[in-house]
C-alpha cells in the first residue's frame, strides 16, 4: 500500500519543533482520526493551511473553527476528492458552517437555539437595568435583525477604566467582586427574563450575551464529524489562544466537547479546564501537534480501540467451546461478502471463513453457501493471552489485541462498506513474525486454481454455478516504534484483499487483481475513512435510541448492524436465514427475508430492500413454473430457495430426538406467496417508488393473485376456501382455511386488483372482478362474538391445552415436549399465526380484535420459533401490555448475543433481528406508512425515558422521538404524517406534540 | 508400546475379558497382558490366558490396590476386567471397576460375563453429555477410536427440551454441528445421534439400534454418592462391554 503523501521538509520542521518545544504529553501520544483547529484568528496562515491539507491527504478529518472563515479556504485545504475525508469550516461565532465531503461543499444546518432572538433583547435590557441598579451605566450595542448575539457596553461610560486592573477595581467599587461575577450577574439577569441557557462572555468592558457561542459550535463540529464516522474520542481539538473561548460556568470550559482530547495552546492568563492539556509554544506548537499526527500516519499507526457503551461488542479471551458463536457475533460483512470474526492467530479451534451472497454449491436441498479464500488469517502468528476483540458497530471495524499491553499483537480489520469488493487488515506484530501468504484457500471447498500476478496472490473457488475469486496483497514494514521491552521493533502488516463474486460465472482472476491494485493505491487510512463514513451514513438513517435500557440498546444496535451488513444494495440480494454470518440453513432464502428483514431496509435503506425484491423478481420464471407444475396459474414462490429459485426444501429430516419427520413446508407452507407481494408493497409504501409500483410490484401482485385465484376453491354455499396448507404454526399440517394464509391471500387479491386497475385501465376487468369476488368470499375464521380468529378450521375442537401452564419454561419446542402427535391434536402452536394478521396487516384485522386474539393465543403459544418473541413484543406493545412486551423483546434482542438457540455458531438469526426492529417501529412507535402518509402512534414503557427512530419515508429523512408525554417529528423535507388521527406536514421546524389524556396536541 | 491389561478372575468370565482386551489391543496396534490377583486359585485363569495366548502375571494381595498399580504403568492405556454380576444386581459386582475408575485417569473397560466381544472392533458408541469435563474425558476415547479407524457413533441425550426448533430440516444439523464443535473432535468416520429424554434409556436404545462393539461413558470422580447414575445404569443393562472414562 502506498504511504500518505508528504512534502519535503516536514520531518525537518517536526524535528526542529520537537527540539525546541519538547515532547508532547502522554495524553497526546496516540493516533487521532480528526483534528479540529479552533483559532481566534480569522486568518489561516500558510503553514497551518499546509499542515491541514497534508492531514487531509493522510485521511484525517479536519475542521477549522475561526471567526468568519471563507469558502475560499475549501480549495486551500484540499477541496473535495472521491475518497476525501471530511473538511468542516465553521464560524466560531455560530453563524454557519460548510462541510466538504466527497460530493463537494454544502452548508451545515446547525440546530436552531431553543430561545428566540426576542428573549435575547429582553436579556440585554435586563442586564442594563441590573447594572444601573448597581450604579453602572451601560448600553445595548446595535445588532442586526435575527442575530444570535448582543453586547452590553460598559465602556461607553467614561467612568469605566480602560485598564484591566482599573476595570476590576471599578467593578469591586460597585459591589461586583470580579469579572466572573459580572458574567454571573449577566447570566442571572438573562435567565430571569426567560433566556434559560444564555452564553455570556466578558471581553474588556463588554458583556456579550448569545444564544450560541464557540463552545456550541465546537460541539456541533464534533457532531458533524460523528455523523461522518469519527468518534469524538478520536478527535484532537487544538484551541489556538484563549480569545473567543466562552467563559461558561464550572466545571469545564466547554463541557460538550469533553470526550475529545482538547489542547489549549497559549491560553494566557486563563486557567485550563479539567481534562484539558495546556501547552505553550504558539504557532510552532500547533504545527508540532499537527505534524505529529502526520508522522503517525506515515509510520502506519493503528487506530485506537474505542469501546463505546451501546456501540461495541467486546469479547475477552479464547474459548474453543464457544468460538463459533463468537465468530458469528463478530462477523464483518458488507452485503456482498461476509467474514467470520475468528481470531487472527493460530488458536486451535478457530474457524476463519468467507461466504458471498448468492453464491451456492451443490443442488437442491443440499445446496449451501460456497466458502471462499480467507484473507483474515495470519500465518505463524503465535497468539498470546489475553485476547480481546472489540467490534465497533458504529463503524464496522473489528479490533483485536493479544499478548501483553504494548508488546503483543494488535490489528484492525474491516470489510469495506463503500468498496464492496474490498477487505482490509492492518496489524502490528513482533518483529520476528512471518505473516505467511496474504490469502489462504477455504477449509471446506476446493480451489479451482490459484496463482500470483506481480505481488498479488489470487485463488478461485467455484460453486455449482459461479464462484468466488479473491486476490490479496500485503506489505510488511518495520516503521513502527519498538514494542515496549522488546528492543526489536515491530512490524506493520498491511493487507488488502478483493473479492469478486458471481452466482453464475466464476470471475476471472484479473478483476480481483485489478481491484486489489486500486484499493492498495488508495491506502489503509483512506479506505478506513471511507468505510467509516459509509457506516455512519447508514446509521444516520437507521439508528434506534432507547434511553433507559442500556442492555436492550446494545442488543438492538447489534441487530441493526448485522441487518445492514447482510444485504447488498445493488443487483439482487438473496438473503439467507443467517445472512452472511455463517453457513447455517445453507444460505437458503425463506419468508424470513421478505417478512422480517425487508421492512427494516425498506424504511431505512430502500436500495437494499429493492435488491432483495430483485431476487424475487428474477425468480419469477421459476415461480411460474412451480405453479404450472401443480396445475395452478400465476406464480408460486418457494418456501425455501437458493440460486435457481426452485424450491429446495427437503422432504424429510431427523429432529432433535432422533426421529425421522416428514418436512411438508415446501409443499404446503404457501403463505410465502402472498408475503413476496407484501414485501414489494412494503417497499412501495415506504418509498413511494411509483415506477416500481407500476412495474415489478404490479407484476408480483398480479401473478401471486393469479396463483391464489387458481388455488382457492368455492364451496356450494359460495364461500371461498384454501384447503391443505401449513400456517406459520408448523405444528399442525395440513390444515384448511388457515386464517393468516387466507387473510394474506385476500389482501393479495384486492391489492392486485387495485394495482392492475391503476396500471391497466380497462384491461382484463373480468379477472380483476373475479379476484375481488374471491377475496370477499374468502373464509377467515373470524368469530365476531369472541373477537377471535380460529387459526384454522377445526382448531377450536382440538384438545384444549395451555402450554403456558404445562411447559416447564417458554420458549419451548412443544413438539419435542409433547410429541408430534399429541401436539398436532392440541391447541398448542409454535409461533404467532392468526396474530400475524394483526402484525402484518393490521388494517385487515377486525377492529378491536388484537386484545382478544392475544389473550386467546399467547397462552397457547410455545414460542418454539425464534421468530415468535419479537412479533409478540410488537403486538403486546400495541396492546399496551409493556411487561409482556419487554419480556419478549429482551428475548429477541439477546437471541444471538446469549446464544439462546444453541445454534448461533451457524450464523445469526436475521429474521429475529428484523423482528426486533419491527417491535420497536411498528409496536412501540406505532410507525406505519399508510395511504401516502406516515402514521405515528407511539407508546413508551415507564422504564424508558425516550425512544427515537430514524427512517426514510418517500425520500425524506425522518426522525421520530417519543419521550414521556412529548413527541417530536422532524424531517428534511415536507412529510405528511398522521398523529392522533389528525394530519400534519413536517416543515422547516420540527413537529412537536404534547400528550393530553388520550390525544396528542401540536405544540405552537 | 501401547499395552492393554486384561484383569481376569479365576472363572470362565475371563474368556470374554481376554477377547475384548485383544480386540482393543489390535485396534490400537498394541499388546495385551493378563493379570490375575489371586483370591481363590488361578487354574481357570491360567487356562484361559494360555488359550488366548496371553502372558499372565499372578499378583497377590488386594485386587483394587494391585490393579491400580498395574494400570499406573506408563505404557498401559486401558484395563479390561470382567464382572460377575451387575452393579444394581443382588451382588453389587462392578464395584471393583467403579472403584478402579475412581483412582485412575485411564479408561476401564467392563465386560459382562455373558458378553461376546468380537475379535476385531468395528464400531464404538460414545454416550456424551455436554459438560466440559465429560467431553474432555471422552474426547480421548474418540481420539483413540478415530486413530484405530473405527466407526464412531456419538450419542448426545438432552434431558431438557430445547427452547427453539425453527426449521427442523436445518436446525437439527445446526445444533449437531455446534455440539460437535464444542465437545467432540472431528473424526472421519463419526456421526452424531441426537436424542431427547432419559439419558440411560436413550443410550440403551441407541445400543440396540447401532449394535456397537463397545460403549464409552464418562465416570465422574467425586464424593457425591448419587454420581454416575447414568453410567451405572448403562453398566448394569448394556449387552456390550462398557468403557468408563474417568472424569475429574
Amino acid at each position: 500500500m502506498s504511504a500518505p503523501g508528504r512534502t519535503e521538509g516536514d520531518d525537518g520542521g517536526t524535528r526542529r519543533a520537537r527540539r525546541s518545544l519538547g515532547v508532547l504529553p502522554a495524553a497526546l501520544d496516540r493516533r487521532f482520526e480528526a483534528v479540529v483547529l479552533w483559532s481566534a484568528d480569522p486568518q489561516l496562515s500558510a503553514r497551518t493551511a499546509q499542515d491541514l491539507q497534508a492531514l487531509r491527504g493522510a485521511a484525517l478529518a479536519v475542521a477549522w473553527m475561526a471567526p468568519a472563515p471563507t469558502h475560499s479556504l475549501v480549495e486551500r485545504l484540499g477541496g473535495a476528492t472521491p475518497d476525501a475525508t471530511p473538511l468542516i469550516l465553521a464560524d466560531s461565532g455560530g453563524n454557519g458552517a460548510v462541510a466538504v465531503d466527497d460530493t463537494g461543499p454544502c452548508e451545515v444546518e446547525w440546530p436552531q437555539p431553543e430561545e428566540s432572538v426576542d428573549a435575547l433583547d429582553r436579556a440585554g435590557e435586563a442586564v442594563v437595568r441590573k447594572l444601573a441598579d448597581l450604579g453602572i451605566a451601560s448600553a445595548l450595542s446595535p445588532h442586526s435583525a435575527g442575530a444570535t448575539r448582543m453586547s452590553v457596553e460598559l465602556m461607553g461610560d467614561p467612568a469605566v477604566p480602560s485598564t484591566r486592573l482599573g476595570f476590576k477595581r471599578f467593578l469591586h467599587g460597585h459591589g461586583i467582586p470580579s469579572v466572573p461575577h459580572l458574567a454571573g450577574l449577566a447570566m442571572e439577569a438573562a435567565r430571569q427574563v426567560g433566556l434559560d441557557d444564555p452564553r455570556v462572555v466578558v471581553e474588556g468592558g463588554s458583556v456579550q450575551i448569545a444564544l450560541r457561542d464557540a463552545g456550541d459550535v465546537a460541539a456541533e463540529v464534533l457532531h458533524e464529524l460523528w455523523r461522518r464516522g469519527v468518534d469524538p474520542r478520536d478527535t484532537l481539538v487544538v484551541i489556538d489562544g484563549l480569545s473567543g473561548v466562552p467563559h461558561r460556568p464550572a466545571p469545564v470550559v466547554v463541557p460538550d466537547i469533553r470526550e475529545a482530547s482538547v489542547v489549549l495552546v497559549n491560553g494566557g492568563r486563563g486557567t485550563p479546564a479539567a481534562g484539558m492539556v495546556a501547552l505553550t509554544g504558539g504557532g510552532a506548537r500547533v504545527h508540532q501537534l499537527l505534524a505529529d499526527q502526520l508522522r503517525r500516519r506515515r509510520r502506519r499507526s493503528l487506530p485506537e480501540v474505542i469501546a463505546r457503551a451501546g456501540w461495541s461488542v467486546a469479547i475477552e479471551g479464547f474459548d474453543p467451546g464457544v468460538e463459533r458463536v463468537r465468530e458469528a457475533l463478530l462477523t464483518l460483512a458488507n452485503g456482498h461478502v461476509g467474514m467470520s470474526g475468528a481470531a487472527l492467530g493460530d488458536h486451535a479451534g478457530r474457524h476463519p471463513w468467507v461466504v458471498a451472497e448468492g453464491v451456492y454449491v451443490a443442488e437442491g436441498p443440499a445446496s449451501h453457501l460456497l466458502t471462499g479464500p480467507v484473507a483474515f488469517t495470519v500465518g505463524e502468528l503465535h497468539a498470546g493471552d489475553p485476547l480481546r476483540r472489540v467490534l465497533d458497530l458504529r463503524t464496522g471495524v473489528l479490533h483485536e489485541r493479544s499478548g501483553a499491553e504494548g508488546a503483543g499483537v494488535e490489528s484492525t480489520r474491516f470489510v469495506s462498506l463503500n468498496r464492496p469488493t474490498t477487505a482490509v487488515l492492518r496489524g502490528r506484530y513482533p518483529g520476528a513474525l512471518r505473516p505467511g501468504p496474504p490469502l489462504q484457500p477455504p477449509a471446506d471447498d476446493a480451489t479451482v486454481d490459484a496463482g500470483r500476478t506481480g505481488d498479488t496472490t489470487w485463488i478461485r473457488v467455484a460453486g455449482s454455478t459461479g464462484g468466488i475469486t479473491a486476490a490479496a496483497t500485503q506489505t510488511l514494514t518495520r516503521r513502527s516504534r519498538p514494542a515496549a521491552g522488546s528492543g526489536t521493533g515491530a512490524k506493520v502488516l498491511d493487507r488488502v484483499a478483493s473479492y469478486c463474486t458471481d452466482p453464475v460465472d466464476l470471475p476471472e482472476a484479473t478483476g480481483a487483481v485489478g481491484a486489489v491494485d486500486r484499493a492498495a493505491t488508495v491506502g489503509f487510512d483512506r479506505l478506513l475513512a471511507g468505510h467509516r463514513r459509509a457506516w455512519a451514513r447508514r446509521w444516520e438513517d437507521a439508528d434506534v435510541v432507547i434511553d433507559g435500557d442500556d442492555e436492550l440498546q446494545l442488543g438492538v444496535r447489534f441487530a441493526l448492524f448485522h441487518l445492514m451488513a447482510s444485504v447488498a444494495d445493488s443487483g439482487e440480494a438473496p438473503v439467507g436465514a443467517r445472512g452472511l454470518s455463517g453457513m447455517g440453513y445453507g444460505g437458503h432464502v425463506f419468508w424470513d427475508a421478505d417478512t422480517f428483514v425487508l421492512p427494516f431496509l425498506a424504511a431505512t435503506h430502500p436500495e437494499a430492500a429493492r435488491s432483495m425484491l430483485e431476487y424475487r423478481i428474477r425468480r419469477m420464471p421459476a415461480a411460474l413454473d412451480a405453479a404450472r407444475a401443480v396445475g395452478r396459474a400465476g406464480a408460486r414462490f418457494p418456501w425455501e430457495s437458493a440460486q435457481s429459485g426452485r424450491d429446495v426444501t427437503p422432504k424429510s429430516a431427523r429432529d432433535r430426538s432422533g426421529r425421522v419427520v416428514l418436512i411438508r413446508t415446501g409443499q404446503l407452507e404457501e403463505h410465502i406467496v402472498s408475503e413476496v407481494a407484501w414485501a414489494a408493497c412494503c417497499y412501495v409504501d415506504w418509498t413511494g417508488d411509483d415506477d416500481f409500483a407500476r412495474g415489478p410490484c404490479r407484476d408480483l401482485l398480479v401473478q401471486t393473485a393469479r396463483y391464489w385465484a387458481s388455488r382457492i376453491r368455492v364451496a356450494s354455499d359460495g364461500g371461498a376456501h384454501i384447503y391443505g396448507v401449513v400456517g406459520p404454526d408448523e405444528y399442525h399440517e395440513p390444515v384448511d382455511d388457515n386464517a393468516f394464509t387466507n387473510v394474506m391471500a385476500r389482501w393479495n387479491l384486492r391489492r392486485a386488483a387495485a394495482a392492475a386497475e391503476a396500471t391497466d385501465g380497462d384491461g382484463d376487468a373480468g379477472e380483476r372482478e373475479r379476484w375481488v369476488e374471491l377475496a370477499d368470499a374468502l373464509f377467515d375464521g373470524y368469530d365476531a362474538d369472541t373477537g377471535v380468529y380460529e387459526q384454522f378450521a377445526g382448531f377450536n375442537q382440538l384438545e384444549p391445552l395451555l402450554i403456558a401452564e404445562l411447559a416447564p419454561h417458554r420458549p419451548i419446542a412443544a413438539d419435542l415436549l409433547l410429541g408430534a402427535e399429541r401436539t398436532r391434536g392440541a391447541q398448542v402452536i409454535k409461533q404467532a399465526d392468526a396474530l400475524m394478521i394483526h402484525h402484518l396487516l393490521p388494517d385487515e384485522a377486525a377492529p378491536g380484535s388484537l386484545e382478544p386474539n392475544l389473550r386467546y393465543y399467547e397462552p397457547r403459544t410455545a414460542h418454539g420459533s425464534s421468530l415468535s418473541p419479537a412479533i409478540h413484543a410488537s403486538l403486546y406493545a400495541r396492546a399496551r401490555d409493556f411487561d409482556r412486551s419487554l419480556e419478549a423483546l429482551r428475548i429477541a434482542a439477546r437471541m444471538d448475543l446469549d446464544d439462546l438457540t444453541g445454534s448461533t455458531g451457524e450464523g445469526l438469526h436475521l429474521a429475529t433481528m428484523g423482528g426486533t426492529w419491527q417491535a420497536l417501529a411498528y409496536g412501540f412507535m406505532g410507525l406505519r406508512p399508510a395511504a401516502g402518509m406516515l402514521r405515528v402512534d407511539p407508546v413508551l414503557p415507564t422504564s424508558w425515558s425516550a425512544l427515537e427512530l430514524r427512517v426514510q419515508f418517500h425520500g425524506a429523512r425522518v426522525r421520530v422521538r417519543k419521550e414521556r408525554s412529548h413527541l417530536v417529528i422532524s424531517a428534511d423535507r415536507p412529510v405528511p404524517v398522521v398523529v392522533g388521527g389528525s394530519s400534519f406536514v413536517t416543515g422547516a421546524r420540527d413537529l412537536e406534540f404534547s400528550r393530553h389524556g388520550p390525544s396528542w396536541e401540536l405544540s405552537p | 508400546m501401547t499395552r492393554i491389561i486384561a484383569a481376569i478372575d479365576n472363572s470362565a468370565a475371563a474368556r470374554p475379558v481376554l477377547t475384548m482386551a485383544e480386540a482393543i489391543a489390535r485396534a490400537l496396534a498394541g499388546t495385551r497382558d493378563a493379570v490375575h490377583v489371586i483370591e481363590d486359585g488361578d487354574e481357570t485363569a491360567r487356562a484361559c490366558a494360555e488359550a488366548a495366548g496371553a502372558p499372565m502375571r499372578v499378583l497377590p494381595g488386594d485386587p483394587l490396590e494391585q490393579l491400580t498399580l498395574a494400570l499406573a504403568e506408563a505404557d498401559v492405556v486401558a484395563l479390561v476386567l470382567g464382572v460377575r454380576g451387575r452393579p444394581g444386581g443382588p451382588r453389587p459386582a462392578g464395584h471393583l471397576a467403579l472403584a478402579l475408575a475412581d483412582t485412575t485417569d485411564k479408561p476401564v473397560v467392563v465386560v459382562q460375563p455373558d458378553a461376546r466381544p468380537p475379535a476385531r472392533l468395528h464400531r464404538v458408541l460414545v454416550a456424551m453429555e455436554g459438560s466440559p469435563g465429560k467431553a474432555r474425558a471422552l474426547k480421548r476415547t474418540i481420539q483413540l477410536s478415530a486413530d484405530a479407524g473405527l466407526e464412531i457413533v456419538v450419542v448426545h441425550v438432552d434431558e431438557e427440551i430445547p427452547s427453539f426448533t425453527d426449521q427442523v430440516q436445518h436446525e437439527t444439523g445446526a445444533y449437531a454441528r455446534e455440539f460437535l464443535s464444542r465437545h467432540v473432535m472431528d473424526a472421519p468416520r463419526m456421526r452424531l445421534e441426537l436424542r431427547i429424554g432419559v439419558p440411560a434409556a436413550q443410550v440403551l436404545d441407541a445400543i440396540e439400534e447401532f449394535h456397537p462393539d463397545l460403549v464409552g461413558v464418562g465416570w465422574p470422580q467425586s464424593d457425591d454418592p448419587s454420581r454416575g447414575a447414568v453410567a451405572r445404569e448403562i453398566l448394569d443393562r448394556s449387552p456390550v462391554p462398557v468403557l468408563l472414562a474417568p472424569v475429574n
